[in-house]
This record gives C-alpha cells, structure tokens and sequence, in this order.
C-alpha cells in the first residue's frame, strides 16, 4: 500500500512538472512583441490570418490557447510549419527528424560507455601512477571543449584535409550501413568526448572509494583475480552513479546535438528548431521545445526507476523516506 | 592547498585569465588596428604575415583585434549574466532553503521546471521570442541582440546557482551557531547576512567560475546557430562568420577557437581549484 502511495505521489509530481514546462513554453511564445500569426505570416492578406487564428485558438485568449494545444499536443498533433501557400505538419517533419537525431544521441552514449568504463577502471586501479595522471589531466582538458570546437576541427582535420569520412550529411541505414557509420562518425565523436571525459572521471572516483571497501578485501584474500574483482565486485555497484551521471549529462547533450546537427548538415530536431526559428514558425517552435522538455523529463524517471531495478538500496531508501 | 596554488598548471589558468580580462577591459587602448578596418591588400593571411600577428580573415579584418574586442563582448555577456543570475538565484535560494515550507516547495518546483528544459534549447527560445522584430526585413540590432542574449542567459543561470545556493544553506541553516543565534535573540535578517551568506558565498563563487565557462560555451554555440551575436562581434560570431572558409584559411576559425576553449578551460580549473579547497575547509570542520 505505502508503496502505491510513493508511485502515486510520484506519478502526481511528473504529471505537475509536465504540465507546467508546456506551460512554461507556451507563455515563452507569448513574450513575442507582436500577435504571433502577424509575426508569422507577414504580409498575408488579413483573412488569411484570421482564419489560422481561430484554427489555432489563438483567439481565446492565453488559456484558451495553451488548452487546446496542449489537447492536441497529448493526441500527437504538434501543430503546423505555415508558408505563404499553405503549411506542413510538424508531425511530418519530426518523422524525419527524430530518428536521427536519437541514433546520434544513441550512438554518442554508447561510444561514451565504451570508452569511458575501461578507461575509469584502469586509472582507478593504477591510481597516482603516471597513466592515472595523463588520464586525468587529458580528459580534464578535453571536459572542457565546447563539443562544437571538437566537432570543427575534426570536421576540418578527418574530413576535409584527410579525407577519410563525409563531413556532412545523413545517410539512413537503410542506404548502406557502411555509409551510415561514416557519417555518423565525427558527429558521435564531438559529442562524445565530453561524456568520456564526465563518466571516465566519476567512474574512477567512485571505484577508488570502492577498492577500500571490506569486501574487496575480502574478495582479493579468497584469491580471485583483479580483473574478475574489478568486474564483478568494483564495477557494479559503480553502474549505478554511471546511470545517475548519464541522465544529467543528457540535458547538455541534446544542446550540444543541436549544434552538432546544425554543423553537420545532420536533420535532426535540431536542425527542425533552428529551421522553425529561422522561419519565424512560432507553433512549430513551441511544439519542437515542448517535445525535447517532455522528452528530457522521461528519461529521467525512466532512469531512475531503472537505478532502483539495479541497486536494491536506492530502493529501500527511497521506501524509507 | 598551496601546492596547487603554486603548481605550474593553475598560474598558467590565472595568467591566460588575468590576459582576457586584459584584453577586455583595456583592448582600446592597444596599439592594434580597428576591429572593422578592412585590410583589402590582406585577405585571408596566415598568421605572423604582412604585420598580422594572428592574420586576417576572409573579409580583411585583423583577427588580433576581433579577439581582443570579442573578449569584450564574450566577457562582459558571461560575468553579467552569472553575476546577475548569481545573485537572483542566491536571493531566491537562500530565501526559499530558510523559509522552508510552501515557499520553498514552490520555487524549487519552478526551479525543476527551468531546469527540465536543456540550457542551450531555453536561451535558444527566450532568444526567439525577445530578437524578434515584427518586419521580417528589418534586422535586429546589435546592442538589443547583446541585451536578449543577457537576458536570457541570466534566465538560465538563475535555477542553476538557485539551487546550489538553496542546497548549501539547508546544510548550514540547523548547525548549532545558527540556532545560537537564533537563541540569543538574533533576527532573520541578521542570521542569513552573518551566518549563512559567509558561508554559503564560497560554493556559489565555486560554480560560478564553472557557469561563466557554461555561458561563454552557450554564447557561442547560439551565435554558431545564428541566433547570438552577428558580424564577428564575438568570439562566437567570429568562428561563425569564419566557417564558410573552413578549408582554404582554417586559422580564421580555429583562432576563436583556441581563445573560447582555454578561457573555459581556465574558468572550470579556477572553479575546481575553489572547489577542492572548500571541501578541505568542510573537512576539517
């Protein structure tokens, strides 16, 4: 029962936060200095305009619009890019969009773990050595290179000077899975070396604290091997802060992917907000934003309801309060 | 502690520093030619060329003196907004973390909201919506573009150092020299500005120097996408403007560059350093 009682409380949270980031957007949108429908279609004769008003609600005053595009929001219409002939849905584009995007976000974190767990978990074991210290002050270095500065120079060094990959584009996998990875290349890369230099830091932290513990002792005078402790005893528990550390990173992924999509030529939602801001596509706009809120929002709970599934103590802890 | 202070790498971080804040507070008065001059007779030099210490790009212009304004421009939008967004959110934070109750359940809900929007994703909005001219046609200026950019970044900043300073005040607000306070009679007022701010000032200063490499990093990448400062004004603008030339005169970008990522490398090592020398004094509380 208690335990129903904190999924309902909760559930209820999410539910507020939810409800009051579209909000948040939505009221942004109002900032504008003018009526949003002049600002985005100019020079459209009035009628025109009246009627995308009343089919927006914008008529209705701020809660009457925000209800409706909210209702349709949940339904999944996400509103409309407008041009002087006629409009696309946003629905049509993210359709587009949002695969890409997400395999870039994938890949970035994948290629992320990959690095960073070995690299973490040898440093740690060598700890003070000289290769604990060149880990270090490298990754501390590259932790600070805007992701687009990566994405530049390795674009200039790897693509146009040596020629190795395609520097720009998106091929889907469906044209040739080699194609796809050689674009796909220097993107993940500028975005993963800021996670690599985040995770590879915690996680050796974190296992330095956990080689002092008494069960590692313990382990190592039964007679198992380093690797097998390191593995099975050193490593799991530290899984747990990587899971933590990988939903805080995501918020300045996303950022970092809509710049690495814009230099990339990649056309993800990022480039979807960067075209609807361009055009001057204030629903589109909020819609796109709101999604990346909501988007953002649920992969937090989801990882830290897979942190509990993993770690039995966050649970009873969690039940405890 | 000192150890660190003296270490080679952290006088160097000071140095590089203490040698933009140089450039931005006193660039006018170096012996360097206009940042708008043209140089026709120079496009695209390499750098230590034709009497360019650092080149010029495509268009003719110094980049030694687009650096050096830009440091300006790139300064003055980091520290207003974290100085502003530092102080709102301490006022808030420290507020809400000794008030508790609804108060405190209220802004630190606010505080979740702004911050479940990605940094870059809300300053690129608040951007949207206040650049915004009613004619199409008409370009926004470049002083309101910079005053936007303030603005919405100081908006990000806010929850930010808000709920660091709300989270180092509730491990402050219940230790005994407060409650001592509290027992002889002190005022609210007096408690937080003798007791609590001294104490809580370090962390916030401690994540400050972080945020200010933060903001530098978001005004560049919004200047890349077109939405911050335009015309090279910026170091961010000047990468932006640069990259069409991306093969031909790589240094015209990779010059920027350089400057955006040892700044914001100085600025996360200055606010490490901070940092671990906090956690000792805590230590030896």
């Amino acid at each position: 029962m208690n335990k129903l009682g904190e999924l309902a409380k909760r559930i209820g949270q999410l539910v507020l936060v939810l409800f009051l980031v579209t909000l948040l957007v939505a009221f942004l949108m109002r900032l504008l200095p003018a009526d949003t429908v002049d600002i985005m279609l100019p020079g459209q004769p009035e009628e025109f305009k009246e009627v995308i008003r009343q089919e927006l609600g914008l008529d209705k005053g701020f809660f009457g619009y925000y209800f409706q595009w909210l209702t349709n929001f949940v339904k999944g219409d996400f509103g409309s890019f407008y041009f002087a002939g006629g409009s696309e849905t946003v629905a049509s584009h993210l359709g587009n969009a949002l695969p890409k995007s997400l395999l870039l976000m994938l890949y970035s974190q994948i290629v992320a773990l990959a690095v960073s767990i070995p690299l973490g978990l040898s440093s740690a074991y060598r700890a003070g050595t000289k290769f604990d210290r060149a880990v270090s002050g490298t990754l501390f270095t590259f932790s600070s290179v805007p992701s687009f500065a990566i994405g530049l120079i390795l674009a200039l060094v790897v693509g146009v000077k040596l020629g190795w990959v395609e520097p720009l584009g998106y091929v889907p996998m469906s044209e040739g899975l080699v194609e796809h990875f050689k674009h796909m290349v220097l993107p993940v890369a500028s975005l993963s070396v800021g996670l690599i230099a985040a995770y590879t830091r915690l996680l050796r932290s974190d296992v330095i604290a956990t080689l002092k513990e008494d069960y590692v002792t313990m382990a190592a005078s039964k007679g198992l091997s380093d690797r097998r402790i390191l593995w099975r005893h050193v490593f799991r528990p530290s899984s747990i802060t990587l899971m933590t550390s990988a939903a805080l990173n995501m918020g300045g992924l996303i950022g970092g992917a809509v710049v690495i999509e814009n230099i990339f030529s990649i056309q993800g939602v990022g480039f979807e907000i960067i075209y609807a801001l361009g055009t001057r596509q204030y629903v589109a706009l909020q819609s796109l934003i709101a999604l990346v809120a909501v988007g953002y929002v649920l992969f937090n709970v989801v990882v830290d309801i897979a942190s509990g599934f993993v770690d039995p103590r966050t649970r009873e802890r969690r039940g405890l309060r | 502690m000192d150890s660190v202070k003296k270490s080679f790498a952290f006088r160097l971080t000071v140095a590089w520093f203490a040698l933009i804040i140089f450039f931005a507070v006193f660039g006018p008065l170096l012996p360097l030619p206009n940042w708008q001059e043209v140089f026709d007779d120079a496009l695209s030099v390499t750098p230590l060329k034709q009497g360019h210490l650092l080149g010029t790009d495509s268009n003719g212009y110094d980049i030694l003196s687009g650096i050096v304004y830009g440091a300006r421009i790139s300064l003055f939008i980091s520290f207003t907004a974290v100085f502003l967004g530092g102080v709102i959110g301490s006022a808030i934070g420290i507020s809400a973390a000794y008030v508790r109750g609804k108060y405190d359940y209220v802004v630190s809900t606010l505080f979740n909201v702004v911050l479940s929007v990605p940094n870059l994703v809300l300053s690129l909005a608040l951007i949207a919506v206040l650049a915004t001219n009613v004619d199409p046609n008409v370009p926004t200026s470049t002083g309101r573009r910079i005053t936007v950019l303030v603005i919405s970044l100081t908006i990000v900043i806010i929850p930010i150092l808000g709920r660091i300073a709300r989270a180092a005040t509730l491990s402050w607000a219940n230790r005994e020299f407060v409650l001592a306070a509290r027992s002889m009679g002190s005022k609210d007022r007096s408690i937080i500005w003798r007791h609590i701010v001294p104490n809580v000032l370090p962390a916030i200063f401690a994540v400050a120097f972080l945020a200010i490499g933060v903001v530098i990093v978001a005004e560049a990448s919004l200047s890349l996408l077109g939405a911050g400062v335009p015309d090279g004004t910026s170091w961010g603008s000047m990468v932006a403007r640069g990259r069409n030339d991306i093969e031909f005169a790589p240094h015209i970008i990779i010059i920027p560059l350089i400057f955006i990522a040892l700044t914001v490398i100085s600025c996360n090592y200055i606010g490490d350093v901070i940092r671990k020398q906090l956690d000792q004094r805590q230590a030896k509380l």
